[in-house]
Parts: C-alpha cells; sequence; structure tokens
C-alpha cells in the first residue's frame, strides 16, 4: 500500500474566458521513504500538483489519498490538521517568521500541535543540530543565509514528524553549492526518520541527488524512474 | 529520536493561545515606527478625549456649584401658590423653620422672602426683585453673601435720616448697579406694594455691590435682611423658601423624602391656608431643571466627541494594520501552509491590534492624568478677556476654566477606545480569512 496515491488529477485553471488544463489525467503512487524529484520545464504543473497533494489547492479532478485518508474531501478545518499533523513544507524562499529566531520557528509547529514544551524545545535542538545550525539558532530569519534559512525550515518541516514533506523549488535561490548541500541534509534526514520527501526542481545538480524522478510535461507525467546517484553518502555540510 | 506522532490534542484555540500571543506581541515591534505612530495618535486621541472628559466635568461641577452653594442651595421647600405665581401670601409659618431643621440633625436652614418693587436712584428708576435673607443663617446654606465685588456686606441698620427715618442697608446685583449708576453708599429709594395692600416706601444706602451670581439676581436683584422686608412689606407671619443644604450630596435624595414626609405631617397637624397650597420639596435638579438638563446633555457630548475623536485616530490604526497585513500575505500564507488555522490566524492579528490599543490606552491615560493634573491645579485662565467670566443658557460660568477629571471617565475612554479599534481592525484582520495559501507556493 503506497503512502501517496494520486488517481486521475486533473486541474483546470480559468482566467476569463481562457482555461487552462494545468494537469492532467496525474496517476502516481509514492512508498513511504521515498526520496522523489518533480521536474519539468516552466508551467509544467510541477507547483499545482504540489499545492493539490499539499491540500493547498484542489484539484478539478480525481483524488489524493495520503494513509488512506482522501484529502480531496476533506473540509478546510480538517484540512489544515492534516497539514499541521502529517505534512511538511518547504517553500522557495521566506519560509520563516520573520520575528522569530530560527529556534522559534522550528518550535512554532510543534507548539501548534499542541506537543508539550519541553518536547518542541528537546525536538528543535536536535533537528537544527542536524541541519548544522546548532550555532546560530537564536537569530532571526533576517541574520541567516538563504541557504542557513531553508535549512531551518527543512528542521522546521521534520521536526514536526510528518508523513510527507513537500518542498517546491527549495534550492531556487540558492547557488549549487548551497543547494547540493541542502539536498544532502534532505536525503540524509529522510533515510533517517524514514520521512518521505517530495521536491521539485529545474537543477540537474539538484535532480541527481533524487532516488525517483518524475517528468512532467504540459500537465502529464511523461517520465517516471528510479535514479540511482553517485554522491549519497558524500554530506557535506555548509555553514 | 523518533518521528512518533504527537498524540493529537484538540487543537483547541485556548490551548494555542500563549504561542499566538506571543508572536503577535513579537510582530508589533517588528516595524517600531510605525507602531509608535499607531500608539501616538490612539494615545493622543485618547487623551484629548480625557482633557474634553475632564474640562466639561469641571465646568458642569462648576455650574452644579453655582446652582447649589451660591444660590438655590441643596433643596427648597415653598407653596405651591408661590412657585405658581410667586403669590405674596404663599407663606410658611415662622413654626416651621425650626420644625424641619430638627427633621433632620445634618441639614442647615435658612429662610427668605421675595417681593416686586420699584428702585429709585437720584437719577433712574427700574423695576427689582426684593429677596430678603437672614444674614446671620444665610451663609449656612449658600455663599451667596460672601460674592461681594465692592463695598461690604452689611445688611443691618445703616443710618437714621435728618428727619428720624431709619434707613437699612441694600446689597445690589453688579448689573443693576451699572444700569442705575449707583454705588456702594449712595441712597436707593424703594416702592412697592405691601402685604396689606398700602404702598410701602423707603429709603436705603446701598452697602455692596455683589459679584454676578445668577443673572436674574444681576440683572434687578435688590437683597436686605428679613428685618428689613417686614418693615416694608408688613409681612409678618411666615417667608417664601427655605433653603436647605446637606452634608452630604448622596443622601439628597433620602433627606428629600424625609422632609416631604415632615412637611405633610405638619399639614397634618395643622392644615396650612387652602389659598397658599401644600407645601412642597424641590432638590436643585428640580429647581434648576436647565442645568440638570445640561449636566446630561455634557455626558452624552462627551461620548459623542469622544467617540468621534477616538474613531478618527483608529484610521491610524486601521491604516497601520492593514499595511501589516498586506505586507504579511506571504507570510501568513506559509503559516496557513504549515497548519495554522485560519481563526488562529485571524486571532493573532487581532491580538496584535490590541496590544497597539493596550498599549496606546496606558500611554494615553497616563500622559492624560499628568496634563490633566495641570488643568486641575492651574485651569485655563480667560479672567483677562472675561473678568466676570461669562453667562450662557442662564448660568454663569468663572473665568477660570478648571479640569476635574473623574477616574471613570479614564476607564470608559480607555475601553472605548480599545473597542473601536479592535473594530476597526476587524477589516483588515479579515483578509487573513479570504487569504488563499496555494499563492505562497508560486
Ligand atoms: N492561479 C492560476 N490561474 C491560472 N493559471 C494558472 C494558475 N496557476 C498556474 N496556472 C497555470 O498552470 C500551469 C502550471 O503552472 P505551475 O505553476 O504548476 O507550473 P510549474 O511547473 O510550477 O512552473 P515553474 O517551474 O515555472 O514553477 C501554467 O500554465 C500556469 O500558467
Ligand atoms: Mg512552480
Amino acid at each position: 500500500m503506497a503512502l501517496l496515491t494520486l488517481k486521475d488529477i486533473g486541474k483546470r485553471y480559468r482566467q476569463g474566458e481562457v482555461e487552462v488544463q494545468a494537469l492532467s489525467g496525474i496517476n502516481l503512487e509514492i512508498n513511504e521513504g521515498e526520496f522523489a524529484a518533480l521536474v519539468g520545464p516552466s508551467g509544467s504543473g510541477k507547483t499545482t500538483l504540489l499545492n493539490i497533494i499539499g491540500g493547498l489547492d484542489a484539484a478539478s479532478h480525481g483524488t489524493t489519498q495520503l494513509n488512506n485518508i482522501d484529502i480531496s474531501a476533506l473540509k478546510e478545518a480538517q484540512l489544515s490538521d492534516f497539514r499541521l499533523f502529517q505534512l511538511g513544507f518547504v517553500f522557495q524562499s521566506y519560509n520563516l517568521v520573520p520575528v522569530l529566531s530560527a529556534l522559534e520557528n522550528v518550535e512554532l509547529v510543534m507548539v501548534l500541535q499542541g506537543r508539550h514544551k519541553k518536547e518542541c524545545r528537546q525536538r528543535a535542538h536536535h533537528y537544527l543540530e542536524l541541519v548544522g545550525l546548532k550555532e546560530v539558532m537564536q537569530r532571526r530569519p533576517s541574520a541567516l543565509s538563504g541557504g542557513q534559512q531553508q535549512r531551518v525550515a527543512v528542521a522546521r518541516a521534520l521536526a514536526a514528524g510528518p508523513r510527507l514533506v513537500l518542498a517546491d523549488e527549495p534550492t531556487a535561490n540558492l547557488d549549487s553549492e548551497n543547494a547540493t548541500a541542502l539536498l544532502d541534509i534532505m536525503h540524509t534526514l529522510s533515510h533517517e526518520d524514514k520521512t518521505t520527501f517530495i521536491f521539485s526542481t529545474h537543477d540537474p545538480r539538484v535532480m541527481d541527488r533524487a532516488e525517483r524522478i518524475i517528468t512532467l510535461q504540459d500537465g502529464k507525467i511523461v517520465n517516471d524512474q528510479e535514479h540511482h546517484h553517485e554522491h549519497s553518502d558524500k554530506h557535506e555540510h555548509i555553514n | 529520536m523518533t518521528t512518533a506522532q504527537p498524540e493529537f490534542m484538540s487543537a483547541s484555540v485556548v490551548s494555542r493561545f500563549p504561542i499566538l500571543l506571543f508572536v503577535a506581541w513579537r510582530n508589533i515591534w517588528r516595524n517600531p515606527v510605525r507602531s509608535s505612530l499607531t500608539i501616538s495618535a490612539l494615545a493622543s486621541g485618547l487623551i484629548m478625549v480625557i482633557l474634553y472628559a475632564s474640562l466639561l466635568e469641571g465646568m458642569t461641577r462648576q455650574m452644579v456649584h453655582f446652582a447649589t452653594d451660591i444660590s438655590t442651595s441643596h433643596m427648597q421647600v415653598h407653596r405651591q401658590a408661590f412657585i405658581d405665581d410667586q403669590d405674596l401670601y404663599a407663606t410658611l409659618p415662622w413654626s416651621y423653620l425650626e420644625k424641619i431643621q430638627q427633621a433632620h440633625p445634618s441639614i442647615q436652614v435658612s429662610p427668605r422672602l421675595y417681593a416686586a418693587g420699584l428702585a429709585s436712584s437720584s437719577t433712574t428708576s427700574t423695576g427689582v426683585l426684593i429677596k430678603a435673607v437672614d444674614p446671620k443663617t444665610e451663609p449656612d446654606v449658600t455663599q451667596m453673601l460672601q460674592h461681594v465685588r465692592h463695598g461690604k456686606l452689611n445688611l443691618d441698620i445703616a443710618d437714621t435720616t435728618e428727619n428720624g427715618v431709619q434707613r437699612y442697608n441694600l446689597v445690589i446685583g453688579a448689573q443693576l448697579a451699572r444700569n442705575m449708576k449707583v454705588k456702594p453708599g449712595d441712597e436707593l429709594v424703594l416702592v412697592t406694594q405691601a402685604a396689606d395692600g398700602s404702598i410701602g416706601n423707603a429709603l436705603y444706602r446701598i452697602a455692596a455691590v455683589l459679584k454676578p451670581l445668577e443673572p436674574n439676581f444681576d440683572r434687578m436683584g435688590v437683597l436686605m435682611s428679613i428685618e428689613a422686608y417686614q418693615q416694608l412689606m408688613y409681612l409678618q407671619d411666615g417667608f417664601h423658601e427655605l433653603a436647605i443644604k446637606v452634608a452630604e450630596m448622596k443622601e439628597l435624595a433620602s433627606i428629600q423624602d424625609t422632609v416631604a414626609n415632615k412637611l405633610k405631617q405638619f399639614a397634618q397637624e395643622k392644615s396650612l391656608d387652602e389659598l397658599g397650597g401644600k407645601a412642597v420639596v424641590r432638590n436643585w435638579r428640580q429647581l434648576s431643571p436647565a442645568v440638570a438638563d445640561l449636566l446630561e446633555m455634557s455626558k452624552a457630548f462627551v461620548f459623542i466627541i469622544g467617540f468621534i475623536i477616538i474613531s478618527l485616530a483608529s484610521l491610524g490604526m486601521l491604516n497601520t494594520m492593514l499595511m501589516a497585513v498586506h505586507e504579511r500575505t506571504h507570510e501568513f500564507g506559509i503559516l496557513l501552509a504549515i497548519g495554522m488555522k485560519r481563526r488562529w490566524l485571524l486571532l493573532m492579528v487581532l491580538l496584535e491590534s490590541f496590544f497597539l490599543a493596550l498599549v496606546s490606552a496606558v500611554v494615553g491615560s497616563l500622559l492624560g492624568l499628568v496634563i490633566n493634573d495641570y488643568f486641575e491645579k492651574y485651569g485655563i485662565d480667560f479672567s483677562s478677556a472675561m473678568p466676570d467670566g461669562y453667562d450662557w443658557a442662564g448660568m454663569i460660568f468663572e473665568p477660570v476654566m478648571k479640569g476635574y477629571l473623574l477616574p471613570a471617565d479614564v476607564f470608559t475612554a480607555s475601553i472605548m477606545m480599545i473597542m473601536i479599534t479592535m473594530l476597526a481592525s476587524l477589516i483588515p484582520s479579515w483578509r487573513t480569512v479570504r487569504l488563499k495559501p496555494a499563492e505562497v507556493m508560486r
């Protein structure tokens, strides 16, 4: 039984008279612990697909099941609980609440989950250490580099203990050194925590880190294959 | 470390409140200049309302002071016919004086008599209102006799003329003195119809001129002793008005009841003559309905003006929060995406406004209190422009406007400000409700 099952997902956007078919006939299964990349040219529907999986947007057609929960059937309040407890998000940039320190940002989701203060603190410390930011965790996002900010976002996503982490172009604003470092961190954590990752990217070097590459074009999956890469055991932490 | 699912606690707002409060508080200091400007605007509005309320309260206190301490005192007893048409014969028996005084140990009483007459000086004549008081007890109920502008207060016999006629001293109103061009020391002749129907006339000497206290008295008032009045009017058997002063204003209603009951009881013991009607006791509000109305009105006034000032000031809050919410659309999208509930987000934004309002309320109240202190001590002095003060709507105001701040007004104004600003901030916070988290991915 797959963790995530998409059945015949279609998404149409209306812009006045013009209709855009952003996605059509998407069937996809993602298993627990997978580390999958979503690639494809600009406008191919990567963001749209991630939004639908994350319950941020509703599909026009088809069903999305995560862990046997039909996301497409959830109401707004249930969706936000679903995202709070089951999903982690890493966005392209400005992921963090600017008035909170790195540590507080990581704790925030767990506090919202209702975890005990002590547990929040412990887990936050643990994950910030894993992403190599223990020394700067009291800083606010404005005092962190882009790469550090993205690593805080990864720590935040994982500290909450999600089933699935969705990352839409998490490295788009990073140089390739930082980008590959972030990917390596994500990869390691995915292994350690058995957390499933789906991330989108344009960057071939980032793609290279994936274990599975799903290629989208014009809203359809045109290629979906296992990927064996060479760098998976080289973890360079850049601070 | 495991990725064990946390127990799914009911995601109540109550348990999330501390973190929302914390983030909201941090957000206020995100843009200190903007927050400070908002706080200054709201605090200034509140200060204005507080000072306005204080000055108006000061003015109404002055009005009540003039209405009670200076002319009417707290309560008065009259016969109904005297109230209706100043019936000269509608008197209360002298025996009432002591009996009412005994009704309640803490009250003080003083009798008064009235008549209409014609006053002539060496050059002019004019209609006057004769008011007779007991110089010994009048100061117990009002401060009328203390407000002398020229001359020296004296209502005793002044002198005896060459042909052996006794002249009593008079005290007259300032406007009357000006109109008749008389001053202390001058002679005045009063002509009137006495109680027995004869023409009463007598010579008097003006001892003093009173400051303006009450517009009517100021224009046509002539004050004399009851003794002098009785000689002029041949009216011995009673008095027209009994002024009563209570020790504590809050006892007013209960004492009024006591006096009313006593009056009923006296009438049963020995009935008054039919024509004069029954004895009636009225408090100062009933005696000066204009003052009482104005007092009520001024409360409504403070409220309306306060509402307008605070509403204007809260536009600043509206703008601040619109900007704050607008520039944080992306951040709110992220928060919604990671599982923040819309109502928590809404609450967080409202808490932010609430903090701003609360800080403004504290700052505004404190500064308001400090500035008000000055207004209470020194007031605003118009005496160079209007040495006599001014009269308006039948009331006289002192030339120095002094504040009088009721703690309740500060509280009400602060609560009102917080409520209005919270209402204003509903508009921007509402935007969080319609925010689409999908947008932040793009
Ligand atoms: N809100 C919207 N309204 C109308 N059309 C939209 C909307 N969002 C996306 N689209 C369209 O849907 C298609 C897929 O867009 P999407 O953003 O998913 O592509 P993408 O693969 O993420 O592109 P990129 O690599 O540039 O981020 C595009 O043709 C886009 O123009
Ligand atoms: Mg995209």
